[in-house]
């Protein structure tokens, strides 16, 4: 009944739809939410939503992992490394991102105890 | 029944529901173009590297490309990682630090202290055996730092030795710009791969020529580092 579920071009629609409907979760979280750590969150998701969609598109069923031995000097049906190397940097940038926002997020709740984003107008005045 | 129809708008955020509309439409064009098929040219895009990472003598492809092709980038983001280390120490100092109130179990004490051994030698191994199989320096790196939470998590009188962290770092940063220096000058290539790398040892432990140095390098300044975090993250003072 679900064969054709393992079709190529239906895995990699089902990775793009659903990096995508993930994305959009995280959007929605950041768009409505009022709580800074929440936003941060949201902020997360999407960044994990990206990193899904870069692998997934890239990555190829019938292809093995681009590591060589002595035994497979053939590299024609080898998965792409660039995006794994890239994913890897993008992760590290983006885990930097957020140990700095959440460290900014808790000193500032140290000193004026707020937490909402509505409320944080002190430089409007 | 008016009034009721107006207090449902306030509550309405329309501001940010048409910025999220707005902004779906958008991406939903982008993921309308990403539906196609893509060239044949960008698929085959690695092939070129992965015939390059050959002749390097590394068995782990993503190794060769993270460490050697885009070395320089690498560099440049351990330097990030740095920086953002170094503005969490600068927020979150504080004179008197205590660990977080509840005192941790005995369940707890215990096996943190049996599993803590075995959660450093295991990141050690992904990061030594990185440029030959799944892993490297910074998977092994924040392996490491795991272990240190769950130090911090079950000691309260645990604290990372602050002078060890530094010279770690100090240590990791100062090797990784010598070795490309080294290859500047041997080789002229910034990062030049001037240790013996020859392809009939592939797979061996030593092999790869300076690949496998940088990434236990890039893997110690990445588990001092996030050893900083989780400890600035987690120990607050009291006065909150």
């Amino acid at each position: 009944m679900f064969e054709f579920l393992n079709q190529p071009e239906v895995i990699k629609n089902i990775v793009i739809i659903g990096s995508m409907l993930l994305f959009f979760i995280g959007l929605f979280g950041l768009l409505t939410r009022k709580h800074i750590i929440k936003i941060f969150i949201s902020i997360a998701i999407m960044e994990t939503a990206i990193f899904l969609l870069f692998i997934g598109l890239t990555v190829k069923l019938d292809f093995i992992a681009p590591i060589l031995d002595t035994a497979h000097t053939n590299v024609s049906n080898m998965n792409d490394p660039i995006p794994h190397a890239m994913v890897l940097t993008a992760i590290v940038i983006a885990m930097s991102v957020l140990a700095l926002g959440v460290s900014f997020a808790i000193e500032y709740f140290k000193l004026t105890g707020k937490t909402n984003i509505d409320e944080m107008n002190e430089m409007r005045h | 029944m008016n009034r009721r129809k107006i207090s449902i708008k306030r509550e309405l955020p329309t501001a940010t529901l048409s910025g999220f509309v707005l902004s779906a439409l958008l991406i939903l064009t982008i993921l309308n173009i990403l539906l196609q098929n893509m060239p044949h040219k960008i698929e085959t895009a690695g092939d070129l590297l992965l015939k390059l990472n050959t002749t390097e003598g590394v068995a782990n492809a993503v190794t060769t490309v993270v460490v050697y092709f885009r070395g320089f980038d690498t560099l440049g983001e351990i330097s990030v990682l740095f920086i953002a280390s170094m503005g969490i120490g600068l927020m979150l100092r504080s004179n008197t630090k205590c660990n977080i109130k509840s005192e941790s179990n005995f369940m707890l004490q215990t096996a943190s202290k049996i599993l803590f051994p075995v959660i450093l030698l295991f990141g050690t191994y992904v990061m030594i055996y990185g440029h030959l199989s799944p892993g490297g320096g910074f998977q092994g790196g924040v392996i490491i730092a795991s272990g240190v939470l769950l130090l911090l998590i079950s000691d309260k009188a645990f604290e990372v030795p602050h002078s060890v962290i530094v010279a770690l770092e100090t240590f990791a940063g100062v090797s990784y710009v010598l070795i490309g220096l080294i290859g500047l000058l041997v080789l002229d290539t910034f990062l030049g791969n001037f240790l013996p790398h020859d392809i009939s040892q592939m797979g061996m432990l030593l092999s790869g020529g300076i690949i496998p140095l940088i990434y236990i390098i890039v893997g110690i300044k990445v588990g001092s580092e996030m050893s900083m975090i989780v400890q600035n993250l987690i120990k607050r003072s009291d006065d909150v």
